[in-house]
Order: structure tokens, then C-alpha cells, then sequence
């Protein structure tokens, strides 16, 4: 019943975003131009700007929630997030630098190169060591450093626009989205996903400790890899495509554990699903908040929406 | 048979343990003894395939351990770790669960025989009455008793435990014993950590004692628990009448 209501309200929340913008379409306009059989105006609205609006905004956000899931599971810590490992960092610093060579249309590659030698470093300084608090420090370490690159970009900036550009790219937006974001987008997210999924069972083993884990059959080293590359996928191809996009990965996988359990088989793909619904909803709301000449950016929405529930959400359960 | 031959082993280019070589047979209850720090639970760890060797061999049933994948070694040996972690929220049922992780489908699937080994290792150790708590919801012994039907959830022909019974009242020891006792005498390998000189007397069918990192007795208890190895190795004297174990009232 539960899982019943999170896939129609993920569901509702991908249909209703098509009717959200300046134009105003009934839901017999929204048909048919999704059937191609509109005005060409309707045509253009529905599929080249408000389907691929809210398909990647559902794929990135399903991406956010399974790795966030995955590394909460992998740390045995519901604070762990996908920036955790560094990976938003590095694909933000990947992005920077492309905008400060105007490489405008190369942002979504740089972004990924960011984010496999931010993968790469990690694997690399991680190593042999099987503890999770190497792959912790790790990636607190090369998020550090992709922060201040981007910092360092940022500061020699060759002009006042292109600066403005990169604070802009950096608080998230899906409102450029377009087909070709999404081809590049879901595919490395959907097989991020499964791999992160796949390793739910080794994840719940591990909740018993690590010892216990490796004593029951678990390669903490496979483990970690498919966690690192996993989560790279997820997060790397969503900053890629929509900025730096916070709190989902943090925020959703709590949700989902208080109502349907802390088993990470199940919480990985229901993060993953009500991830998608979150980032849809979220970017409703900016689009109904957003007037003529303004833009409330998506990474900041979801910090506002999340951040109230959040912390009710934390302070029920010390009550508890 | 568990046969360990010259096994060196340890944590980084320290060796804890010393060029130790000893056996187990089916159905014995192997008490491992010594002072904190002589190397019980690196001897242990080795075993389980937690902590790699420097050198030396553990063979079973004449193969050696180390040419088994972690999955299948995971199925011949089952290890109880000393700290008792787990997730706090995680039901009972699914911890115990877990036991049957060497054996699952890709997805966490277990089989019938699965869910029939889970449901027995729940009745010898009582948690059945758990099954729908939360972990952290149980007290210290119930916890103990919960993470032990995990480890006999493995059906696995040796068991390790590393000093299952440490912070738990009498009676509480007493019964963990009594389950570890029972599965050697199904004719399985027990080999357990343990620092009541009393209850390894009371349970174990062999003693290995250990110190610094070496076998210096082992034994049955009676031969190896006596006034000269416990002054070497304790620094304890023997108590008078030898060793005296609580029994449970009923």
C-alpha cells in the first residue's frame, strides 16, 4: 500500500509538472502534444521543453536518493550524502572550469571528467584499506580540494559574467534541460542505480560490522569499488546536466527509512523512486515561485524544502 | 577436522600470533584462554578470513582455506564477532537473517532450507518471542542471544565466537554456553574466546591457552587449567577444590 501511494505520487508529480508554466495547457492540449498531434507551439512547449524538464529532473533525482541510500548504508551513518565522496565538488570544479574558458556546451563532459578523476583519486587514496572511514576521509579530502579549484577558478575569473555564470550554475537549475541532457544523463544514472541496487544485500550484511560482513562472504574491496563508481555515475551525470543540487541524497533516504525500514534492498530503490518525485516537486515549486525576470534556483529550493522537514523529522525521532 | 599448521599472523608487519599449529575435531568445544592482548581474537579473526596470514596453512577436511572463495569459506566457517553491532532499527527476524548471506540470490533471496535453518537456530536460542523487535530495543543478553542465532543461522561446520558471553549476567552465560554446546555435540567445530577460567572449564571438551601470540598448553581443562600454566599465563593462583561453575537454578 505504501510503496502503491510513493510510485502515484512520484507519478503525479511527473504528470502534473507538465502543466506548470507561462503558458497555460489543458490537460486535452498536454495529450495531444505529447502524442505530437498539438499546435507546433504546444508541440515544442510539451516535448523538447517541459517532458525533458521533468524526465531529468526525475532521473537526477533518482540518482541522488539511491546513492545517498547506498553510502548511508555503506557508513552505517544516516548524515552520510553523495557529497560526501566529493563527486558533486568535483563535477562542480569540472563545470567551472569550462565556463571559464566559455566552453559553454562542453559543461556536462567536464562536469563527468571532474567527477571520474574525483572517482579515480578516491579509489586510489582509499586503496587497499577496507574501512569505511578511509573512504570517508578520502573523499572529505578530495572534496576539499575540488572546492577550493573551484574557489581558485572562481577568484580568476576573466570577466564579471562569466563569474555570475558560474554562482549561477552552481545553485542548480533544470530549467535549460533539454533531450540531449537526458540521453547523456539517463543512461549513466540508470546504470548507476542498478549497481548501487545490486549491492543492497552486501550493504545490509554490513550493518552487522565489517568483520562480520567479511566473515559472511562480503569483498569489502568489490564493495567499495561498485560503491565509488556507482555513485559517481548517479551524482556526476546529474551536476553534469543541473548544477550542484543539494540535500536530496541526505534527506530522502531518512524519509524512506522511517516509513518502510532501514533494509537497504528496499531503500535504495525507494529512494531512488521518491528522489525522482522529490526533485519534480521541487521544481514545481520553483517554477510557481518563479515570476518574469527572476529564477529561484533548484539547489536552493530543495535545501529550503528539506532542511524545516528535515530537522522536525530529527528532532520526533530524539523524542522518541 | 580443522588442521592450523605454523600459522604467523597479525596486523601490519607486527605478527600477533606466533607460528601456532593445532587441531580441531568435530563435536569438541574449543575454549581458546589467555590474558587480554595474547591473541585470542587475531587467532580467531585468522581463522574466519577476516585477517590474512603472514605464513602458515588452515586446512579442513584436508583442503586448505585459503583457495576457497569468501562466499564458500563464508559456509564452512561462522564467526561471532566480540562487539555485538548491528543496525538499531533492523527487526530481529532479518538480522538473524542474515546469516544465510553466503547463500543468497543476487537480490537477498533465500531459499525454503533457508527460512527452515533460520526458524531453528530462533527455537536453540530462544529469540523466536524477538523476531519483530528492534535491536536496539532489547537488552544486552537478548542482543547477544539474537547476533548468536545469526551465527547458527550459517549451519556452518565450525563456529567461531569471540568471548560471546563477555558483559552478560550469570544466567545469560550460562545459556549461550549451553547453545554452543549444543552445536558441538551436533558435531560441529566450537572453538570460542573466553575469559571465565569457570565456564571454560564447565563447557569446553579442549582447552588451547594462549600467550603471547603462542600455544603454550592445550588440553583438556583439567590438565591444562592447573596451579603452574595459570600462575605463568594469569598470574592467578588455582582456587582451592579447583574451579567451581554456577549452574542455572532450574
Amino acid at each position: 500500500m505504501k510503496f502503491t501511494i510513493l510510485i502515484i505520487c512520484t507519478l503525479s508529480c511527473v504528470i502534473f509538472s507538465l502543466f506548470i508554466g507561462t503558458v497555460d495547457l489543458s490537460f486535452i492540449d498536454v495529450l495531444k502534444a505529447l502524442l505530437g498531434r498539438g499546435t507546433d507551439t504546444n508541440n515544442i512547449i510539451i516535448r523538447e521543453l517541459r517532458l525533458p524538464r521533468s524526465l531529468t529532473g526525475a532521473v537526477i533525482g533518482a540518482g541522488l536518493g539511491a546513492s545517498g541510500a547506498a553510502l548511508q548504508g555503506y557508513t552505517r551513518n544516516p548524515l552520510a550524502a553523495p557529497g560526501i565522496l566529493g563527486f558533486t565538488a568535483c563535477a562542480a570544479l569540472g563545470a567551472v572550469i569550462a565556463l571559464y574558458f566559455g566552453f559553454y556546451k562542453w559543461i556536462p563532459l567536464a562536469a563527468l571528467s571532474g567527477t571520474a578523476i574525483g572517482a579515480f583519486l578516491i579509489l586510489k587514496i582509499s586503496g587497499n584499506r577496507k574501512s569505511a572511514s578511509t573512504l570517508i576521509l578520502a573523499g572529505v579530502g578530495v572534496s576539499a580540494l575540488a572546492t577550493a579549484l573551484t574557489g581558485l577558478t572562481m577568484n580568476f575569473s576573466p570577466n564579471p559574467w562569466a563569474l555570475s555564470e558560474m554562482v549561477y550554475w552552481l545553485m542548480g537549475s533544470l530549467s535549460d534541460s533539454q533531450f540531449v541532457d537526458l540521453l547523456i544523463c539517463a543512461p549513466l544514472t540508470i546504470i548507476g542505480i542498478i549497481m548501487l541496487t545490486l549491492i543492497g544485500p552486501d550493504l545490509k550484511t554490513l550493518s552487522l560490522g565489517e568483520e562480520t560482513a567479511v566473515s559472511l562472504g562480503v569483498s569489502l574491496g568489490r564493495l567499495r569499488a561498485i560503491l565509488i563508481i556507482g555513485t559517481a555515475l548517479c551524482v556526476g551525470s546529474g551536476v553534469a546536466i543541473a548544477g550542484a543540487i543539494g540535500f536530496i541524497g541526505l534527506f530522502i533516504p531518512h524519509i524512506i527509512r522511517l516509513i518502510f525500514g532501514s533494509d537497504p534492498i528496499k531503500l535504495i530503490p525507494l529512494s531512488a523512486i521518491s528522489g525522482a518525485g522529490f526533485l519534480v516537486f521541487a521544481d514545481i515549486i520553483s517554477r510557481y515561485l518563479t515570476g518574469p525576470g527572476t529564477q529561484l534556483y533548484l539547489g536552493i529550493l530543495t535545501s529550503l524544502i528539506g532542511v524545516p522537514f528535515f530537522l522536525y523529522l530529527a528532532i520526533k525521532e530524539t523524542k522518541v | 577436522m580443522i588442521h592450523i599448521n605454523n600459522l604467523l599472523s597479525g596486523y601490519g608487519p607486527c605478527d600477533v600470533i606466533q607460528n601456532i599449529s593445532a587441531e580441531g575435531k568435530q563435536g569438541e568445544l574449543i575454549a581458546l584462554v589467555g590474558a587480554n592482548g595474547s591473541g585470542k581474537s587475531t587467532l580467531l579473526k585468522t581463522l574466519a578470513g577476516i585477517i590474512t596470514p603472514t605464513s602458515g596453512t588452515i586446512n579442513y577436511l584436508g583442503k586448505e582455506l585459503a583457495g576457497f572463495s569468501s562466499r564458500k569459506r563464508a559456509k564452512i566457517i561462522s564467526y561471532l564477532a566480540q562487539n555485538r553491532e548491528a543496525y538499531p532499527s533492523m527487526p530481529v527476524y532479518e538480522i538473524v537473517e542474515l546469516g544465510r548471506a553466503p547463500y543468497r540470490g543476487s537480490l537477498g533471496q533465500i531459499s525454503s532450507t533457508g527460512k527452515d535453518i533460520i526458524e531453528s537456530s530462533m527455537v536453540h536460542t530462544k529469540t523466536q518471542a524477538l523476531k519483530d523487535r528492534k535491536f536496539n530495543n532489547l537488552s544486552g543478553g537478548e542482543q547477544a542471544r539474537v547476533l548468536l542465532a545469526r551465527a547458527l543461522a550459517v549451519d556452518a561446520p565450525i563456529i567461531l565466537a569471540d568471548e560471546p558471553i563477555s558483559a552478560l549476567d550469570p544466567a545469560f552465560q550460562i545459556s549461550m554456553m549451553q547453545a554452543l554446546q549444543r552445536e558441538a555435540k551436533k558435531g560441529k567445530i566450537v572453538i570460542t574466546a573466553l575469559h571465565d577460567l569457570s565456564l571454560a572449564s564447565q563447557f569446553s571438551s579442549k582447552i588451547w591457552m594462549l600467550k603471547n601470540g603462542k600455544i603454550v598448553a592445550k588440553g583438556v581443562p583439567k590438565k591444562v587449567l592447573n596451579a603452574e600454566n595459570l600462575k605463568n599465563t594469569f598470574q592467578v593462583k588455582l582456587p582451592k577444590g579447583g574451579f567451581k561453575a554456577l549452574q542455572l537454578a532450574n
